[in-house]
């Protein structure tokens, strides 16, 4: 357990310093979350019932699903195609150890869209941005980001199992933004895409911070919401496992670790 | 008790072709391979490309399974005990892919470092042993991106060694590096047997063979067609001169002719710029000479030599051609 904890920790800080050199994941949480905070704010700013901290927390979860989505879907295949994925399977730690550190990598990194998106608030537009409730939010905003990493998990491997499921999870970013409830809530969508939403992560990610930075989610409701991201977390966890040692195993029988 | 043990190892890839009626094809990679490495031996594996050398290499560090077929490192099977034989074993694969280029020499070490478990307190001091042993210490902050091929390829050889692995795989360690570089890492080798590793080196230079290898093993389409120290694979050619004659557009039917000819052991052709070299092994020595250009005629002949036969004919002579 503590070699996979060093092989984890590792690959978040190597994971760091490489996306903060990586412009394609500047683009996704730094640019993209500016332009959207820009937009929703632009869009919104005359509704009497606009709150800011929600466009400011939606934005942020944009660049932070769009990073896991694509640092997960992509993260064995940028390991094999720079030809270190041999390398880190011939190492003695699991490859789920290495991939779940290096989307904890990713993760904290595009965090810091959620400061830039209150920049964009609180400087650009002059709001008061205001969490309500600062320990519900900082308990909802821990559980959300490991749900959504877990969510990323169980992507890496679906991601290498065939090209048409790392095609269909690419395709992911929007659908989820709306699915989710990052920028508007699911209320707004026909009832029958509900379903699809309350089984999605993302969205009990968005319902626990945007309930607890407008102070409209406490008591039993948080601790239920709490409880959701809680096994959501688990259930990626658990079967990402077994998914990690299929694609191992199917590798090692294909040949498949290395281009050449 | 060996170190490496291949019994009858077999290795099938599936490839296909075709978009909409896709076809399947089974190559062989290894047709059946048995052979045995000694603890503390430095052993060669020599083979043209496709013979099915890195193919046996990423079997033994747990990369591939065998299609049939069992093979062991220290004892553990590779495909049941593969966690037991990683901790216990480093490998090189040639050329430059294989390292993290946005960061840098040391920040790759150090990664490699803690995946492999090396003691925390120990990291940093192992990592500059390493870094002072393959010459990277002044580079080792910069970005690996900035490094040449052979720096690449030395600070491949120091995230090897970073575990203190028993049995080391290295598959054309060489390659691609400049003599003094080649002849560096060669050096490297050398100590590292001193010092008591397993080694396995696959290389395509017969004298890094013969000067390194206590034994080798010569591959050719998945079998081992010999299997000895390079002074008795010499033998095998040692009553055989070597006939080399430069010519220009030499074509199949001519090196049909010249294999056809009862004196003729085996014919390499080696393709250089605007002309071929034929290497020609026969017992005749220069005698053979007159009768070779005979069967040449209407061919452009230039240069003619006669040479007594090394480890690189007795290669020639094994696997059939020339790379």
């Amino acid at each position: 357990m503590r070699r996979e904890l060093r092989a984890f920790s590792a690959s978040t800080r190597l994971w760091l310093r490489y996306m903060a050199v990586d412009r394609f994941m500047l683009f996704c949480a730094f640019v993209q979350p500016f332009f959207i905070a820009v937009t929703v704010m632009y869009m919104l700013h005359h509704q009497p019932q606009f709150d800011p901290v929600y466009v400011v927390v939606g934005s942020a979860l944009t660049g932070i699903w769009s990073v896991v989505l694509f640092d997960g879907s992509w993260a064995i295949n940028s390991e094999r195609f720079q030809g270190t994925l041999e390398l880190l399977v011939g190492a003695p730690s699991s490859l789920y150890a290495v991939i779940a550190g290096k989307l904890a990598g990713g993760m904290a990194f595009s965090v810091t869209s959620m400061a830039l998106s209150y920049a964009v608030g609180a400087w650009l537009f002059g709001y008061s941005i205001v969490v309500r409730d600062v320990p519900a939010f900082a308990v909802a905003f821990v559980l959300a980001l490991i749900a959504i990493g877990a969510l990323g998990v169980l992507i890496a491997p679906l991601g290498i199992l065939a090209r048409s499921v790392r095609q269909f999870l690419t395709v992911l970013e929007h659908p989820i933004y709306i699915l989710g409830g990052f920028l508007f809530p699911v209320l707004l969508l026909p009832g029958w895409l509900l379903p699809i939403s309350y089984a999605l992560p993302p969205y009990w990610a968005a319902v626990a911070l945007h309930g607890t930075s407008s102070g409209e989610l406490s008591g039993v409701a948080f601790a239920e919401v709490c409880a959701v991201l809680l096994l959501s977390s688990l259930a990626c966890f658990v079967l990402a496992a077994p998914l990690f040692r299929l694609v191992l195993r199917r590798a090692r029988v294909e040949g498949t670790l290395s281009l050449t | 008790m060996p170190a490496i043990t291949l019994d009858h190892v077999r290795r099938v890839f599936r490839t296909s072709t075709g978009v909409i009626r896709r076809k399947r094809k089974d190559v062989v990679a290894l047709e059946d391979l048995s052979l045995e490495v000694g603890e503390g031996e430095l052993f060669g594996l020599l083979g043209p490309n496709g013979a099915g050398k890195t193919t046996t290499v990423k079997i033994l560090t747990t990369l591939l399974i065998p299609t049939a077929g069992r093979a062991s490192v220290l004892g553990y099977d590779v495909v049941r005990d593969a966690r037991q034989i990683r901790p216990r074993v480093g490998f090189v694969f040639g050329g430059e892919r294989g390292l993290y280029y946005r960061v840098s020499g040391r920040d790759n070490l150090e990664y490699f470092a803690e995946l492999y478990a090396v003691e925390p307190r120990r990291i940093r001091v192992r990592v500059d042993e390493l870094l002072d042993l393959v010459g990277l210490r002044d580079r080792a902050n910069e970005r690996v991106e900035g490094y040449s091929r052979g720096m690449k390829q030395r600070l491949h050889l120091a995230r090897m060694l970073l575990h203190d692995p028993a049995v080391l795989f290295l598959d054309e360690p060489t390659i691609g590096l400049d003599p003094i570089g080649a002849r560096e890492l060669r050096e490297a080798v050398e100590r590292l047997h001193a010092a008591g590793k397993t080694i396995v080196l696959t290389t395509h230079y017969m004298f890094e063979a013969d000067a390194l290898c206590d034994r080798i093993g010569v591959i050719n389409e998945g079998k081992l067609v010999a299997l000895g120290t390079p002074e008795e694979l010499k033998r095998l050619v040692s009553d055989k001169s070597v006939v080399e004659l430069e010519v220009y557009g030499v074509g199949e039917e001519h090196l049909a002719r010249l294999r056809a000819l009862d004196f003729v052991d085996s014919v390499a052709v080696e393709r250089r710029e605007l002309r071929e070299l034929l290497r020609v092994q026969t017992a005749l020595g220069e005698r053979a000479v007159p009768r070779l250009m005979a069967s040449l005629e209407r061919l452009e002949v230039g240069r003619v030599s006669v040479r007594e036969a090394t480890l690189e004919d007795a290669y020639v002579r094994l696997v059939g051609k020339l790379e």
